[in-house]
């Protein structure tokens, strides 16, 4: 570097200037370090949601951050302003939050008044801010120039850089005479957008993509040459030779701010601590009662112990108001009936148990809370609350209403660009047809960037050596991983005690009555700033309702918490697969788990959660831990440590934790570079960490005497659970909801299969399955009625004490909920004295009452109809759909008590009777299931005659025997980890059966596997203990079938596509 | 073929293999694909389609006068009553229809029945491919009672409700009592009931084709002198020019062709640079090429048709009665010029938005249409540096002192004379268009660059000079001299 003059580099755009820089902030300042710059500013526009990741990697790196900002006023030359200190940068996020909460989602408007005059900005006190000058400095630049000298309260410079179009000399002399004139300094920038030169096609890209145009059509929007890029120091002196003063002062203004992201204070709020007492005091006074109510009589010693552990645990820590901050929302939630649980790495402790925070016994399980949260580690607990999903705007609009908007707000998630989308926004940019687009996404598709082989583009029809097609795929190589623009967080939510937008700017969301800040979960994990994730899971709602019809009901009250636990008779149902509709376990892949894993207690079913998931199965978890619970292979450790890490599993890593707990125990990492090998995982997979981490764990694996070959594996599986792991906190929470869920199935199935349905959509299974499953075990199911049924399914009383389901008129297609609650109230105010034994107690008596008691419309009473929702009124579907498409649409009030049919005097006309066929493919039309068959049964003659047999014979046949099935397809499923295998679900009226499709059959029979609504099936019998798959050997469409059900007159065409149709849920 | 829909692109329609792959109309293409990996896709064109179907309509009047597309858009209507005899009867009419629209590489439907619904009816339900159908003189009903109700031509929804009813087939409404029927479900189904069936009219509205722009001249002794060929022309031009005006076009091409008396014929065109109804300059450009003309046995007739026109709006004549000149004498020597040497010979420059000063424009035919778009210079309006008013056709090497070498030259050498520099700018850094040459485009193009200066001798001639690539020590750099600066 010679005696050059040292330099740092102030004017810097990264991407996080959306679609205006083509470099990662870590990628400059990393770049900066390398070309020996003193420092590096990263000055966004409006933004400072790029600065956490250039804090972390200049720390890494070892160069000096200056934070900063570009400022944009509407009538003013754009700013960079950097705050000296930290009251300085509180006042530039508060002018940031200023302006953005006047835009719109996205969008900053800022004036000069709002620089020089507002309380927020102080007119720039304590900042140093760099005026940028236009191409062609004019009078407007002069008097603008003018008005900041007099009104800024702070250091002003003036930018200087040697742009390289052409009228270099007389720039800087403009620019000079200025110096002189308003006696404000140059400061030599380089105006960066980019950190290499080789990025100057991104960055052409990225201009066509925010301008809308293709490359060959963006003209004069590109810039002439791709100079915006960092530059050594030696470079510097070069360009500003004749300025070295200028080049001087940028090392002066990086030591006059000297402010770091590190001085971000964080502190909790502490608002729900009573006066006179201290959170910890406040938060032991909590627990200890808590404790009492969860344990009346006498708390168990181990959790008195646990206790006394966690509780000191906290309090060195000083996280007690954290945790009474979480304590105070679900206490909320609590007051307002709303149903909760916690889950995240702090939540299943001994506190949050006694906190009413989880309802996870600690004496049910054998978690250790220093797993969780550890002195050493100094990580932030991290409790993440599920609320039911239609009930958790309540919760959002508490916090906010407590704290304030000032101190409230949600996290960001920045969208980023993946394989699809880079893709396709490149490809229009370098004008590829939409088909090819098309067709290099789907090659691209599933697959990790580095995996695109030219044998998956060539498949796609496409040429792989064709220019344009690798010059898009190098450019959306690139593209990857930047942030298009910040959205909210589902459910993140950050509190403070002071103001939370001196901390970081805040933001309209898209969302009404929401405020976000700009920076996302792991920002605020690398600043150490807590987060409470207040999420929506929607099988608390169908617990909560489930829990109300039990009370109604059968005048039994339970919560969570007092759910019998370890009952015999829910771990013989899930031994059995008998888990339709149940939280978690109730995936395909989870029912063929279920008979092989066995569970009999809690933490069996913790591990049934966790092991079918991306990371055990593709890490091949699952046979190993299989064979040795089924004592078929020895348990053994590799070492004595790592038994410690494993013992609970086998030796297998199941979880998350046991995984990051081998890189520490096994290859001696820190906890933080431990984490930071996760994130590095989960986060960025090109920056080239990987490689660096994957050395380091392999030496340390060496070093502490593993073999290779069992390092690499570990490695793998590591890899594997970065992405798609399970925390074991996480799967024993989500274990307490498939307990209550299967204890709910397996004691009150009609309440349960009712509050399913009253919670759709949610789960896997469409109310077709719910409703077959419900009645499988012996649940009377009633139809949909005008004169019976609510919006909501119910219960109503049913033989031999048990209830019986009644259908909701939520489950008529296209029917809204207002049409529902009229008829309802109508029903109420209308309804004839109670005699139960005479059918004159139903409310309504005919059609015409119906229509002259709630003024429905036609259109309403049509779709009730078509759901043949009038068998309480003896009416059949045909006939009230007749008579309904005869009513008048407007009644005429002088004939409104007459009855409609003496009016109109029609010719009797008979219709056709329906057929069994007819109906059921009517009631899959409008309910989306059929009570009077399934729709197989009438056709189950025809199968017989082509050979199937029913479903229902597959437990009777031997392993092994060929067979011909047909079914209805309800799921259809290709998982990733599972390489090409198409998983489908099938079912008949005598049962469900399970089909496995090989890829090699899968691709002859292409289109039949994937379209098929009606699937015939020749195939051979796979049974292994209670789990029966059929293997296909060759598929048949049978859906002509389907279509001669609706159609007793069989050979008519019928294009007007009136055919039956049977929606599969297909996951990919 | 897809069509944009909700939920992204979706098939519009397949062909025989795509069909027998499984996929169908209505598909979207994201699921086709998955059913058919190696679909080709394209675009749709339904205006397209449309017109192809307009012509084959017209196409059509060589049957009778009256033909019509339907208004479902996918077929054509031949009222052929009182033809038929011309052809040799029904069935010959219709077998020569279908020869013919074979041979053109259409795949038919044909049918003919006392209605156009019953038609249309069996065209779409009951026709087999290829094999024409006539429905005898008053057995429509018979042949219709078997057929579906959505041969009615009746909206999706009706033909839905009357399924719910269990009224399926046509014959299954005759019956019904009319009124119930009519309350419930319109009037649409007895409407196209009774139009079928033949106890409603239903007419064929025609297509008729638009007037060409032509107009002819027939002598009636054989001419063949020059004078009474421009005077024909002039003739002809001047009907040509008020038909032009009558519709608000401008001619930007013409075609004259000539009968000679031995049944041969020859043809002259001309093309203008923008759209022109100005018989004098027409008859200018015309008369040119018509200095060789072979009348050999004499000219009987000679007919003018306009081949492409523009929209043109009439221009207001001045109190002399002279309308105003808009063309001026450049565009009327472009047109002489290009008619005279071809269109392909006159050029001129369109400009192009491109920083590199030898792609900044591109030529084109001085006669061609003006596609200029709206906007030629996107994002002109960012200020740039100035270009010289001459460019060298390639850039001449010179030799150069320069004293750093990011500095301008200070002296330089060009066509062996000593230049010395006495003013400069600059540099102005140009970098290549990257997306031009992809095999090393990634790299950015860093090592191509240019530096151009604008520099003054000591005579006050101005330069346009730059260096190629970027400063490296050790290399000698190379300088240009590209172009001067008035």
């Amino acid at each position: 570097m010679g005696g050059s003059a040292a330099y740092a580099e102030l004017q810097v755009t990264s991407n996080f200037s959306f679609l205006n820089g083509a470099s990662h902030p870590e990628e400059l300042v990393e770049t900066a370090a390398a070309l020996g710059l003193s420092a590096i500013a990263i000055t966004d526009r409006h933004s400072v949601s790029g600065l956490v990741r250039a804090h972390t990697a200049a720390k890494r790196a070892g160069i000096r951050l200056v934070i900063g900002a570009r400022l944009d006023p509407e009538d003013g030359p754009p700013l960079l302003c950097y705050p000296t200190d930290r009251a300085a940068y509180g006042r530039l996020t508060r002018l940031l939050s200023l302006g953005k909460r006047r835009a719109s989602k996205g969008d900053c408007r800022l004036t000069l008044a709002d620089i020089f005059d507002t309380a927020e900005f102080m007119g720039g006190q304590g900042q140093v801010i760099i005026a940028v000058p236009p191409r062609e400095p004019g009078d407007a630049f002069k008097s603008a120039l003018l008005k900041l000298c007099k009104n800024l309260n702070c250091r002003l410079y003036l930018a200087v850089f040697v742009a390289h179009n052409g009228n270099h000399v007389a720039y800087i002399r403009t620019l000079l005479e200025y110096e002189k004139t308003y006696r404000i300094r140059l400061v030599a920038t380089n105006n960066v957008h980019f950190h290499i030169p080789e990025r100057r096609p991104l960055q052409d890209v990225l201009t066509c993509i925010r301008e809308g145009c293709t490359i060959i059509n963006a003209g004069f929007r590109l810039a002439a040459n791709g100079e915006r890029h960092l530059k050594s120091p030696d470079e510097v002196a070069r360009l500003f030779h004749d300025m070295p003063d200028a080049v001087a002062r940028t090392v002066e203004i990086t030591e006059a701010c000297s402010f770091s992201l590190d001085e971000l204070r964080y502190d909790y709020p502490t608002d729900p601590v009573p006066p006179g007492l201290t959170p910890q005091q406040h938060l032991v006074n909590l627990t200890r009662d808590g404790a009492a109510t969860r344990y009346p009589g006498n708390v168990p010693d181990k959790v008195n112990a646990g206790l006394d552990h966690e509780l000191k645990l906290i309090g060195e820590l000083g996280f007690a108001p954290y945790f009474l901050t979480v304590h105070d929302i679900v206490r909320f939630a609590e007051g307002r009936g709303i149903l909760c649980q916690g889950r995240g790495s702090a939540a299943n402790s001994a506190v949050c148990y006694c906190l009413g925070i989880t309802a996870v016994d600690p004496a049910r399980m054998d978690l250790l809370f220093e797993r969780f949260i550890s002195a050493e580690r100094g990580e932030p607990p991290d409790i993440d609350v599920d609320f039911e999903n239609g009930r958790r705007e309540e919760v959002i609009q508490y916090v906010y209403e407590k704290y304030g908007r000032e101190r409230a707000a949600m996290t960001a998630t920045v969208i980023t660009y993946r394989v699809k989308s880079a893709v396709r926004e490149v490809g229009k940019v370098l004008g590829l047809t939409e088909d090819a687009i098309v067709a290099l996404q789907g090659a691209a598709w599933r697959r990790s960037w580095d995996d695109i082989e030219d044998k998956h583009i060539r498949d796609a029809g496409l040429d792989p050596n064709e220019p344009t097609l690798r010059l898009t795929l190098e450019l959306a190589g690139q593209i990857l991983g930047f942030p298009r623009h910040l959205s909210q967080h589902t459910g993140g939510m950050v509190m403070t005690r002071s103001r939370l937008d001196e901390i970081v700017p805040m933001a309209n969301a898209a969302m009404d009555e929401r405020t976000v800040i700009e920076w996302d979960k792991n920002d605020l994990d690398a600043l150490g700033i807590l987060k409470v994730d207040i999420l929506a899971l929607g099988m608390l709602t169908c617990i909560h309702k489930a829990f109300g019809l039990i009370a109604a009901h059968h005048d039994r009250r339970v919560t969570l918490a007092t759910v019998p636990a370890e009952d015999a008779a829910v771990y013989d149902m899930l031994c059995k697969a008998d888990s339709v509709g149940v939280f978690q376990v109730e995936s395909r892949a989870q029912m063929s788990m279920l008979p092989r894993l066995k569970p009999r207690n809690f933490y069996d079913l913790v591990i049934e959660v966790a092991i079918v998931r991306p990371g055990p199965i593709q890490g091949d978890m699952v046979h190993p831990y299989l064979r040795r619970r089924n004592g078929e292979e020895a348990v053994d450790y590799p070492s004595g440590a790592l038994r410690q890490v494993l013992e609970k599993t086998l030796g297998i890593p199941l979880f998350q934790e046991q995984a990051m707990k081998i890189a520490m125990v096994g290859a001696g990492f820190s906890p933080e570079e431990a984490d930071g090998l996760r994130r590095a995982l989960a986060t960025f997979r090109r920056l080239g960490d990987i490689h660096q981490f994957q050395d380091r764990f392999l030496a340390g694996m060496k070093k502490n005497g593993y073999a290779r070959e069992f390092s690499e594996r570990c490695f793998k599986q590591i890899e594997g659970f970065a992405d798609y792991g399970f925390p074991e906190s996480h799967a024993a929470s989500f274990a307490l909801l498939v307990y209550v869920s299967s204890w709910l199935k397996c004691h009150y199935p009609a309440a349960f299969a009712c509050a399913l349905l009253n919670s759709q959509p949610m789960g896997f299974y469409a109310p077709a399955q719910i409703v077959r499953d419900a009645r499988g075990h012996g649940v009377r199911i009633n139809p949909a009625d005008v004169n019976l049924s609510d919006w909501d399914c119910t219960l109503e009383p049913g033989p031999a004490d048990a209830p019986a389901l009644r259908l909701g008129l939520r489950q008529v297609k296209g029917l809204k909920q207002a049409v529902a609650d009229i008829l309802v109230a109508a029903r109420e105010s209308y309804g004839r004295p109670a005699n139960l034994e005479s059918s004159n107690s139903l409310a309504f008596s005919s059609l015409p009452d119906l229509q002259r008691l709630t003024n429905l419309s036609k259109s309403a009473l049509e779709t009730l109809a078509r759901a043949d929702a009038f068998g309480s009124l003896g009416v059949s579907r045909r006939q009230a759909l007749w008579a309904v498409r005869g009513l008048n649409d407007e009644q005429l009030p002088l004939f409104a008590a007459a009855d409609a049919a003496e009016i109109r005097a029609e010719p009797i006309v008979v219709l056709p009777t329906m057929t069994l066929g007819e109906e059921v493919a009517d009631d899959y039309r409008s309910l989306r299931l059929s009570l009077k068959a399934h729709p197989l049964g009438p056709l189950r003659g025809e199968l017989t005659a082509q050979g199937y047999v029913p479903c229902g014979e597959l437990e009777h046949l031997t392993d092994g025997r060929t067979v011909r099935i047909a079914g209805l397809v309800t799921t259809r499923q290709r998982p990733g980890s599972a390489k090409g295998v198409l998983f489908v679900t099938m079912e008949d009226e005598t049962a469900v059966a399970n089909l496995i499709v090989w890829p090699k059959v899968f691709e002859d029979f292409r289109s039949t596997a994937l379209r098929a609504g009606l699937l015939g099936v020749h195939g051979h019998v796979q049974k292994e203990g209670l789990v029966i798959h059929v293997i296909a050997d060759k598929l048949t469409d049978l859906s002509q079938l389907l279509a001669q059900l609706d159609n007793p007159d069989a050979g008519l065409p019928d294009p007007a596509g009136g055919t039956m149709t049977v929606a599969s849920r297909d996951f990919q | 073929m897809v069509i944009a829909g909700s939920g992204g692109p979706r098939l519009a329609a397949v062909n025989r293999a795509a069909e027998a792959g499984g996929v169908g109309p209505g598909m979207p293409l994201a699921h086709a694909r998955a059913v058919l990996p190696g679909l080709e896709a394209a675009g749709a064109d339904p205006k397209g389609d449309h017109r192809a179907l307009a012509a084959l309509a017209q196409w059509a009047g060589r049957y009778t006068p009256w033909t019509a597309t339907d208004a479902e858009g996918n077929g054509i209507w031949l009222d052929i009553s009182g033809c038929a005899h011309l052809f040799g009867g029904e069935a010959a009419l219709m077998a020569d229809l279908d020869r013919r629209l074979t041979a053109l590489g259409y795949e038919t439907r044909l049918a003919a029945a006392d209605t156009p619904g019953a038609a249309w009816a069996v065209t779409h339900f009951a026709a087999a491919s290829g094999t024409p159908a006539v429905i005898p003189s008053g057995a429509q009903t018979e042949v219709l009672a078997t057929l579906p109700v959505a041969a009615l031509r009746l909206q999706p929804d009706v033909v839905e409700g009357l399924r719910r009813m269990g009224l399926r087939r046509i014959g299954d409404l005759l019956n019904v009592p009319r009124a119930p029927l009519t309350v419930r479900f319109g009037a649409a189904p007895l409407q196209r009931l009774d139009q079928a069936l033949g106890h409603t009219d239903e007419s064929i509205k025609p297509h008729r084709p638009l007037p060409p722009m032509r107009t002819r001249l027939a002598f009636a002794e054989p001419i063949s002198q020059r004078s009474d060929i421009d005077a024909a022309l002039g003739q002809l031009l001047d009907a040509m020019c008020r038909q032009l005006a009558a519709t608000r076009q401008g001619a930007r091409g013409l075609r004259l062709n000539f009968y000679r008396t031995d049944a041969t014929t020859f043809e002259v065109t001309i093309g203008t640079s923008r759209p022109v109804r100005d018989a004098d300059h027409l008859d200018r450009l015309f008369r040119n090429k018509l200095d060789n003309i072979d009348a050999g046995f004499g000219i009987e007739a000679m007919i003018l048709a306009a081949t492409v026109t523009d929209p043109l709006d009439p221009a207001q004549a001045d109190l002399q009665g002279d309308s105003a000149k808009e063309r001026t004498g450049v565009t009327d020597l472009i047109d002489r010029l290009g008619n005279r040497l071809g269109p392909k010979r006159v050029l001129r420059l369109q400009p192009r938005a491109s920083h590199l000063p030898e792609r900044a424009s591109r030529p084109v035919s001085a006669l061609a249409r003006d596609d200029t778009p709206a906007d030629p210079l996107p994002g002109n309006k960012a200020p740039r540096a100035p270009r010289p008013v001459r460019l060298l056709p390639t850039p001449e090497p010179i030799e150069v002192m320069a004293p750093v070498p990011d500095h301008p030259p200070v002296m330089f050498r060009w066509r062996r004379a000593q230049h010395r520099i006495t003013r400069a700018d600059g540099p102005e850094r140009i970098g290549p268009e990257w997306w031009l040459e992809p095999p090393r485009a990634l790299a950015g193009g860093q090592s191509r660059i240019r530096d151009y200066f604008r520099i003054e001798d000591t005579d006050g001639v101005r330069f346009w000079v730059y260096r190629a690539g970027p400063y490296q020590a050790g290399t000698p750099p190379k300088w240009y001299l590209h172009g001067f600066f008035p």
